[in-house]
């Protein structure tokens, strides 16, 4: 892995890719400075789903306007401030939090064992945020008991070592990846936010709370394959702690997928977030986002301009990201 | 124009192979819904789709007449004759028209018409909303001497309980209570029972009986007295009525327009995308098409193509896009705030952007078309220089960093505004309303809301603006339901209400007399461009397009917008007999 | 295995129930409810309703209504009281939740709000017309990812691959509607190509051939929207774990034994490959059940998506929880069937508990 000098020409797919994100970057960052000659949210009346001025004498639409006569060229550079600061973070978050949830699922299955007093703490934490009642903790006190009893008995058949439960968490990540995928969208949404716009972090927090599981499935899946790898079984007999072998030997190879499939979700992610939009639990219309302004052909069908501009834009920037995703993996390798 | 014509022939006698043969008189009309109408139990009409079908299927004593945008009489004779007694009950006299049969041949009674709305009033079915529409009509006096004259004793006085005593499906009494076990329960006695109580073991045995019909899915199993029975229902995708081969109606001379019923089969499509259902009427796979949006509406009379098959209709509707106020927030208490914002609307830049400049621009709540209309007000238009005006004289002042506050209270004004999600022209009216005020100072959040939530936010009084569409009809001025303040919390959104305008709205709704009539509207009118508790931007059009080779086709402002069951197919006589 | 099989499934059954469980508890704690969707809209003065509607009045409608969909009842055994001091209260077995639990073991899902036709009916109804669209969908997709994957692993460099990635980019961000509506303005519009049958004669029984090569040409449109939609995500991961494995050593001495590059993708390479194409379709299988509210729409399929949609905007709980009951449990079975199948593709990956 020794670091390869890089002549643009020899990468110029590379270096074009660099080239587009950094000038998205640009366009997003200074987008409040830019002389624009339209604001993004405020309508034109007089002009509503026009075409671009160059094919036909119109104003100073360059790019047209949408069903709602909003600039289409005001809300591509809008759109780019609004990808720098939500979906990309939220792209990479859902990734991240995927990776790990599917990465423990997938290496300790549910086998992983806590301690006793984990569950209990558990418990009691329950008990403290709802304010059960007083004879709760008698019935809690009963249950441990028991518990014990039972663990016990069984620890003296099993013969092992310290008072520990086997943590479900395969099921739990599987479980909770089941239920985000089987609740309708818009019951989850309308749950999540109760009909009132949620501040940009919480927005954040739903995207990735939303995308997560399919890059959780991919590194679960890939492993289960890793796990059974020679050179794991070979980490394993020199005595390394499990710990250290998830996070130095297996976690890299199960995230072999999301190199390809990452700069992919950026697309459903910008869907899920003009679906958000939609419901009006994202943002109102005056926030414009590349996929907000895709949603809106839809009330103009025939204004193909609407949807070429932020389409292209959204194009260029998933293909830069695999471009970029395709040299690191190689590199990496 | 004729050549035109001749010539549109001819092109359509040549292109064969992409326009249909002509049509036998026999030939379904296709007409398409936007939505399954879900339910087609008589008495639940949970929306348009529903209460058009069920119009086909059953009569109502009084029903709209789309040529005249009137009620006119079905299953009564002629229209009702109203006695006020006191000032607060009508008493109404029907008379059913003599011919009138059910399918097994009985004659329609004035005692179906009395179970009819004894059921509506048994609880435990599914018709709350007309149980509570209907609970008005306090008694049934029938006529011992003849059994098709009953008198409805009514509360309530004026034109809307006169058209409301009429305007329900009548059901016959024998499939449903062939024993007549409701006879021995009064109208009154059901309506005014408790809750708590358990029903009556005759109302109980009849609802079990009412369930057991399953009449949401299979209305076959009631005969009503209609002109159609449904044929074939697959949900979301198509309904066929087929109209009956004998009907008690066509003995009828002359056969009143509501009456008449010429196509021997309806079928309606449903296709909730524009879009699709502008395709499928170009494919021929439409017939009627009505309420199209206004873009698509204006490429397609711009095809050439579209322009040999169909006719194009523009109404004006009753229909209005409005803004309201939430009155009862300190901020927008006084009427001069009110009116300050309602100028930072523009319903002129508005109505070309969103209706391409079709539909009526009006001062208050009756189009313009009203002969009630009070034309010498001004209409609203965008006005940001009076608006700042009006602001100073409300009392509000502007801040060196341009935004308004009042001297003594915390807060500076600004804005919520909450509208349906999804509907573009709801977001055009925000938009531009929050960009108007933006630039007077004044920062408006937008609050686009989920339709189920958006009601129950509204009636809660969770917002500062709102942006909804009001259903109007030419039939009646009663603005109570959405203006009195005891409609607060339920149908008055804005929240407005005072002892003054309360008891003018009332006085509105029963006023017989024609000239003080007018007088009194026109004050209503002028009141509320004083008040503003909702500011009228305009009102819709509809639009719609129709096959060229059906007649017959009567446009409407009313929804759904034609008169399906007066269409027919321009067939001579020349042509085959239809195969089936 | 079987008793593994055996073991997973019982958990799988045990968490599709404790989702719909959950789900129900929730529909419950959601604003609006069926009570609000029943409401006839504000602003309506079109239907004369004689005496204004006052909230007292409109509260007791509603209150009927809830008493009749078995609303006013308490919805869970304990609930808790809100306000110091928090208690909790115990409801006993008159509750929501046990009626509701007590009519699912016993097969009856429940009557929707709306029309009052059993949910069982309604679902089969509907998951009649979109299983066979989506089984078929996802069958055609896998076909042609599974070329399109093959012949970019067998030839990473060149215009024609890197076009073809680019096409199946540029169908990744274009959103399904947009994607669908493409396809409906080129091919069902007779100002462009009209590819669709004439409709037929209403009346006229369905059957035999030509009724098949009708309903055949009527798929065909959405068909090719869900194929293109799910294309790419299913083809690039599929085409990098290809072209992943062809680098590593057993791939070499495979080629170097004389197997031609095709013999050596698909003899050796793609079983190893297989994991992220199956994980992704295993994602699809639910569809299966659950629809594609897009496509049904602009297609006019009474599919289940658009069933599904349509009860949860109005609020008609049984059918919504129904349909998550449904999907979450083809979704636990489909993740059974993955580890199955990764199991088959690769036996070391023996399974565990």
């Amino acid at each position: 892995m020794k670091p390869s000098p890089l002549p643009p020409l020899a990468q110029p797919g590379y270096w074009l890719a660099l080239a587009w994100l950094g000038l998205v970057a640009a366009v997003g960052l200074l987008a409040p400075w830019l002389p624009l000659p339209y604001p993004a949210a405020a309508p034109d009346l007089l002009h509503i789903a026009t075409p671009p001025a160059w094919l036909g004498a119109g104003p100073a639409h360059y790019l047209g306007t949408d069903a709602l006569g909003r600039d289409v060229l005001a809300g591509l550079v809008v759109g780019a401030r609004r990808l720098l600061a939500l979906s990309l973070p939220a792209v990479g978050l859902a990734t991240l939090l995927g990776a790990l949830a599917g990465a423990t699922a997938g290496f300790w299955g549910n086998r992983l064992r806590v301690p006793l007093a984990a569950a209990t703490g558990l418990l009691a934490a329950a008990w403290w945020g709802w304010s059960l009642p007083i004879y709760f903790i008698f019935i809690l006190l009963i249950i441990s008991t028991l518990l014990l009893i039972i663990i016990k008995w069984r620890r003296a058949a099993a013969r092992q070592a310290a008072l520990t439960v086997a943590l479900p968490l395969d099921g739990l990540v599987m479980g909770a990846t089941t239920l985000l995928g089987a609740v309708p969208r818009l019951i989850l949404l309308v749950a999540l936010a109760a009909g009132t716009p949620l501040a940009p972090a919480q927005l954040l927090g739903v995207l990735a709370l939303l995308a997560w599981p399919e890059p959780a499935r991919l590194v679960r899946a890939q492993m289960l394959r890793v796990r059974a790898l020679p050179f794991l079984e070979a980490a394993r007999a020199s005595g390394l702690p499990e710990g250290r072998i998830w996070w130095h030997h297996a976690l890299p190879h199960a995230c072999r997928p999301l190199w390809a499939f990452t700069p992919l979700s950026l697309g459903g992610l910008i869907g899920l977030e003009s679906a958000l939009a939609f419901l009006g639990i994202g943002q109102a219309p005056d926030v414009v986002s590349w996929g907000s302004m895709l949603a809106s052909v839809r009330q103009a069908p025939a204004a193909w301009w609407v949807a070429a501009g932020p389409g292209l834009a959204l194009l260029l920037t998933l293909l830069s990201l695999q471009q970029i995703a395709r040299f690191l993996a190689k590199k990496m390798a | 124009m004729r050549y035109l014509w001749l010539g549109g022939l001819l092109v359509l006698l040549l292109n064969a192979c992409s326009t249909p043969t002509a049509k036998q008189a026999a030939s379904p009309i296709h007409i398409r819904w936007a939505h399954d109408p879900e339910t087609l139990d008589p008495l639940t009409l949970p929306n348009q789709s529903a209460i058009d079908a069920i119009n086909l299927l059953h009569l109502s004593l009084l029903q709209v007449d789309y040529q005249r945008n009137a009620y006119a009489p079905a299953l009564a004779q002629e229209l009702p004759k109203a006695q006020l007694v006191g000032d607060s009950l009508t008493l109404i006299d029907y008379r059913l028209r003599p011919a009138a049969t059910w399918d097994d041949g009985r004659p329609v009674l004035a005692t179906d018409v009395a179970f009819t709305l004894k059921l509506i009033q048994c609880p435990g079915l599914p018709i709350e909303n007309s149980r509570a529409q209907f609970s008005f009509i306090r008694q049934v006096r029938l006529d011992p001497a003849d059994p098709r004259h009953f008198v409805l004793v009514c509360r309530g006085q004026g034109t809307e309980v006169l058209n409301a005593s009429g305007d329900f499906s009548i059901l016959p009494e024998n499939p449903l209570d062939p024993a007549h076990t409701l006879r021995q329960l009064s109208l009154a006695a059901l309506q005014d029972w408790p809750t708590a109580r358990p029903p009556a073991p005759v109302v109980a045995a009849l609802v079990r009986r009412y369930q057991r019909a399953n009449l949401a899915r299979q209305p076959e199993h009631l005969p009503g007295c209609g002109p159609y029975r449904l044929a074939a229902w697959e949900t979301n995708q198509r309904l066929r009525f087929q109209r009956k081969a004998h009907w008690w109606a066509d003995t009828l001379r002359p056969a009143p327009f509501v009456l008449q019923a010429r196509p021997r089969q309806l079928v309606f499509v449903i296709l909730p995308d524009d879009g699709a259902a502008v395709l499928a009427l170009r494919r021929h796979e439409l017939d009627v098409y009505a309420q199209i949006p206004a873009r698509l509406f204006q490429q397609l009379q711009a095809s050439k193509a579209a322009q040999q098959e169909f006719v194009f209709y523009t109404n004006s509707s009753y229909t209005m896009l409005m803004a309201g106020f939430n009155t009862q927030r300190p901020a927008l208490h006084d009427r001069q705030t009110r009116q300050a914002l309602s100028r930072l609307f523009d319903p002129a830049g508005l109505l070309a952007a969103t209706q391409l400049g079709e539909g009526n621009r009006t001062v208050g709540l009756l189009p313009p078309s009203n002969p009630f209309y009070n034309d010498s007000l001004p209409l609203l238009a965008y006005a940001p220089a009076q608006a700042i005006a009006l602001l100073r004289r409300a009392g509000w002042q502007r801040w060196p960093d341009g935004h308004w506050q009042r001297p003594g209270t915390a807060a500076p004004l600004a804005l919520s505004l909450r509208y349906r999600t999804g509907d573009a022209t709801h977001a055009t009216v925000a938009l531009q309303f929050q960009a108007a005020a933006m630039q007077v100072g004044i920062p408006v959040t937008l609050v686009p809301t989920e339709n189920s939530v958006l009601t129950s936010s509204l009636q809660a009084g969770d917002f500062d603006l709102y942006i909804s569409m009001l259903k109007g009809s030419p039939m009646g001025f009663n603005f109570a339901p959405i203006l009195h303040s005891a409609a607060i919390g339920s149908g008055n959104l804005s929240r407005f209400g005072q002892p003054a305008t309360d008891q003018l709205l009332m006085t509105l709704t029963t006023e017989g007399n024609e000239r003080r009539k007018r007088l009194l509207l026109r004050r209503f009118q002028v009141m509320m461009q004083v008040e503003m508790p909702i500011v009228p931007l305009f009102f819709l059009p509809y639009r719609m397009a129709v096959s060229r080779q059906l007649r017959h086709v009567v446009a409407s402002g009313l929804k759904p917008g034609y008169a399906a069951t007066a269409l027919s197919w321009a067939t001579p006589g020349t042509l085959q007999p239809a195969p089936h | 295995m079987a008793r593994w099989l055996l073991a997973r499934l019982g958990r799988a059954a045990l968490a599709a129930w404790g989702i719909a469980s959950l789900v129900f508890l929730l529909s419950r704690l959601l604003p609006g409810g069926p009570e609000q969707a029943a409401q006839p809209e504000a602003g309506d003065l079109s239907r004369p309703v004689a005496g204004r509607q006052s909230a007292a009045s409109q509260a007791l409608t509603q209150q009927a209504l809830r008493q009749r969909l078995g609303l006013a009842e308490p919805v869970f055994y304990v609930s808790r009281v809100a306000g110091p001091p928090v208690t909790w209260r115990w409801n006993g077995l008159h509750n929501q939740y046990h009626r509701w639990a007590a009519q699912v073991l016993r097969g009856n899902l429940g009557q929707s709000y709306r029309n009052g036709q059993p949910v069982t009916t309604l679902l089969a109804h509907a998951i009649a017309y979109s299983l066979p669209l989506a089984a078929t969908a996802a069958g055609l997709a896998v076909a042609v990812a599974l070329g399109l994957g093959l012949y970019l692993a067998r030839t990473p460099h060149g215009w024609l691959p890197a076009l073809v990635r680019t096409g199946l980019a540029a169908l990744q961000v274009t959103p399904l509607f947009l994607l669908a509506l493409v396809v409906v303005l080129l091919f069902a519009n007779p100002d462009a190509l009209n590819l669709l049958p004439d409709s037929m004669l209403d009346g006229e029984p369905a059957t035999g051939l030509p009724a098949l090569g009708y309903w055949l040409a009527r798929a065909a449109l959405p068909l090719l929207s869900l194929v293109l939609a799910v294309l790419p995500s299913l083809t690039l991961p599929l085409a990098a774990a290809l072209h992943d494995e062809a680098a590593l050593d057993y791939a070499t001495t495979a080629r170097a034994k004389g197997l031609t590059v095709k013999a050596m993708l698909w003899r050796h390479a793609l079983p190893n490959a297989l994991l992220p194409l199956l994980t992704t379709l295993t994602e699809l299988l639910p569809t299966l059940v659950a629809g594609t509210v897009v496509v049904e729409v602009l297609f006019t399929i009474p599919g289940s998506g658009r069933l599904l949609a349509e009860a949860a905007a109005a609020h008609d709980y049984p059918l919504v929880i129904a349909g998550v009951l449904l999907t979450a449990a083809v979704r636990l079975l489909s993740l059974v069937l993955a580890d199955v199948l990764y199991f088959l593709a690769d036996p070391r990956l023996r399974p565990t508990a």
